[in-house]
């Protein structure tokens, strides 16, 4: 298949990108109730990075760009209303069927969205570690949540052809994205700018998704965002917090690291320390999904 | 700028010997610059029909009608009338429609068109004989020429609702309607299950700079058009969340960012003549001679000069 064809087929379904499976349920018990709790209802939307980039794209869109600052899910339920936000993520949630299991055919999809959600988290403290201004620290967990959201549509719609992808770095070690560029013409990084533009995500969270592999030849102004997730990236794997298909990972670009350590004082060993919490958060998630509340 | 109301209940036409002095059609306002020959409507509730009347009976005699329409929400009360707009019948009228649009996604051509559909109505949108064109809006600046600026503003309501301030010749008329002030909605209880005090943080932030927003976006106007669907006491009791404001809110928002006359809109379908009339004299002691705001209740057929 061209590659043009396939970015077409990819395009069409980025439109309509489903919800996270196993988020569903809970969304529509969430969403079913007439007195749902504005906290329910941003946690259950922080959990599915789609969810979560839908609110953004709405919060982006309605205000066009005026205001520069990563909008936080709290602040989108206040400006847009419960109703909008509740209409909106239901809507993700009913109107999109084939959001379903089956179409994780080659990525496992409850490992993936740990992976995600870990991702978040980690990048999340490690910004909260580095004193980072707290109004902020939303914008690196979502940056973090959906750093790899690029894979669900290649996942998707060429599950066969994915699913040779993960077999390949057993048998020539190289990073999951370089086997995607090789054998699709286009890498989950490249699917992920076209959901950011999209979603008309801001460019603290476009350029973590865009240059997450790629840092080196990042020329934006984004650096603090786009290291951070690098590392929690990195992190994710190393500890096997999920797995998003990459069996090997490329070491931290280290002028990256060397800027996160700069910029204040950390340094990668702190990053040990959070393993407890992290596992801890993604626990909480799960009991919330999965347990009626 | 002349401004006409042609409709200033909320929710639903509410004809009735209780609404004979107000009236009892849905929003609609005819701004006109008579000397730029520009035609503005805001909203096309039912009483956008009265107005469509006198178009097609006194306008249409020096040319083909042009106007455009700013629709504030999609919210039926808000758009009910067009298909009854008598001009969107005439081969060569000319409508720029503009407005924002819902969380569905679906264009604003869409969403109107849908009227316009034979479960509902006797004519398909596409067999229209004017021109119609829409454009979607979110928060921004337009120049609409001749001198002519808008600038929007998203208002609270259960639904994506635009606020408009038009500026031409040094004058400013401001709408905001239909909303209510932002607030706060997470726990604020420190004992809740739920209660984390960097949302409620959050929470308040967002608040109250939302309702700055607001009144920046109404500093110095003329004349701002604002909800008061509600009393207070109403409001209160049990129609927060529900996206109307009420009179006392109106008047000190105004107040607040230096506004000269208020004009207070989209009365609840229930509330009667006498009870305005009522509440008009209470909103005007409330002020009494302390600042220098003017305030008017909205009457169908009403016309202010700016």
């Amino acid at each position: 298949m061209e590659y043009h064809h396939r970015l077409t087929i990819l395009e069409h379904y980025i439109r309509e990108l489903p919800p996270f499976p196993s988020t569903i349920d809970k969304v529509m018990e969430i969403c079913a109730e007439s007195n749902t709790s504005p906290i329910d209802l941003t946690k259950v939307i922080s959990l599915d990075p789609v969810l979560t980039g839908k609110i953004m794209q709405l919060v982006n869109s309605a205000y066009f760009g005026l205001s520069r600052e990563i909008i936080s899910l709290v602040r989108a339920v206040i400006m847009l209303g419960m109703n909008t936000v509740k209409n909106l993520v239901l809507g993700a949630t009913v109107l999109n069927t084939f959001g379903k299991r089956q179409n994780f055919r080659a990525l496992n999809m409850d490992m993936f969205w740990e992976h995600s959600l870990g991702v978040g988290v980690i990048a999340k403290l490690i910004a909260k570690k580095r004193n980072i201004d707290k109004r902020l620290l939303e914008g690196y967990f979502i940056a973090g949540l959906l750093h790899d959201i690029g894979k669900i549509p290649l996942n998707s719609k060429f599950s066969n052809e994915y699913m040779n992808i993960l077999d390949i770095p057993g048998k020539k070690p190289q990073p999951l994205f370089i086997s995607e560029k090789r054998l699709l013409g286009v890498d989950h990084t490249h699917v992920g700018n076209l959901i950011a533009k999209k979603w008309k995500l801001g460019e603290e969270i476009s350029d973590a998704i865009t240059f997450h592999h790629a840092p080196e030849t990042y020329q934006g102004f984004q650096n603090d965002i786009l290291f951070t997730v690098i590392l929690s990236d990195y992190y994710a794997n190393s500890a096997q917090i999920g797995f998003s298909g990459n069996h090997h990972m490329e070491n931290v670009w280290p002028e990256a690291l060397q800027y996160l350590a700069d910029n204040a004082d950390f340094s990668f060993y702190d990053i040990d320390a959070f393993n407890g919490e992290v596992e801890q958060e993604i626990e909480k998630a799960q009991i919330f999904l999965k347990v009626a509340g | 700028m002349k401004l006409r109301f042609w409709g200033v209940r909320g929710s639903i036409a509410y004809p009735g010997p209780n609404t004979v002095e107000f009236g009892g059609n849905t929003p609609c306002l005819e701004l006109r610059f008579s000397e730029k020959n520009r035609l503005i409507i805001i909203d096309a509730g039912t009483g956008i029909h009265p107005l469509g009347n006198r178009l097609v009976s006194e306008d249409i005699k020096d040319g083909p009608i042009a106007a455009e329409i700013f629709i504030t929400h999609t919210h039926w009360d808000h758009i009910i009338g067009f298909p009854f707009f008598r001009p969107i019948y005439i081969p060569g009228t000319k409508l720029n429609v503009y407005g924002p649009i819902t969380f569905e996604d679906d264009s604003l051509e869409k969403i109107i068109g849908d009227l316009l559909r034979y479960r509902y109505f006797p004519v398909l949108h596409g067999e229209l004989r004017a021109n119609i064109k829409y454009f979607q809006l979110g928060e921004c600046k337009m120049d609409l020429g001749d001198g002519i600026i808008l600038k929007t503003k998203y208002l609270n309501h259960p639904l994506l609702c635009l606020g408009y301030r038009f500026e031409f010749d040094g004058k400013v008329l401001c709408t905001a309607y239909d909303t209510e002030p932002f607030k706060n909605i997470f726990s604020t209880d420190e004992k809740a299950p739920d209660f984390d005090p960097v949302v409620r943080a959050e929470g308040e932030e967002a608040a109250r700079k939302e309702n700055e927003k607001l009144l920046d976006f109404y500093r110095d106007a003329d004349i701002l058009i604002h909800d008061c669907q509600y009393t207070r006491e109403e409001y209160i009791s049990s129609k927060i969340g529900w996206g109307h404001s009420f009179f006392e809110h109106a008047i000190d928002s105004a107040h607040a960012a230096n506004v000269k006359k208020v004009v207070l809109f989209h009365h609840d379908p229930l509330r009667t003549d006498k009870e305005l009339m009522a509440l008009e004299k209470y909103c005007r002691e409330l002020v009494n001679n302390r600042w220098d705001l003017k305030i008017v209740v909205a009457k169908e057929g009403m016309e202010i000069e700016l």
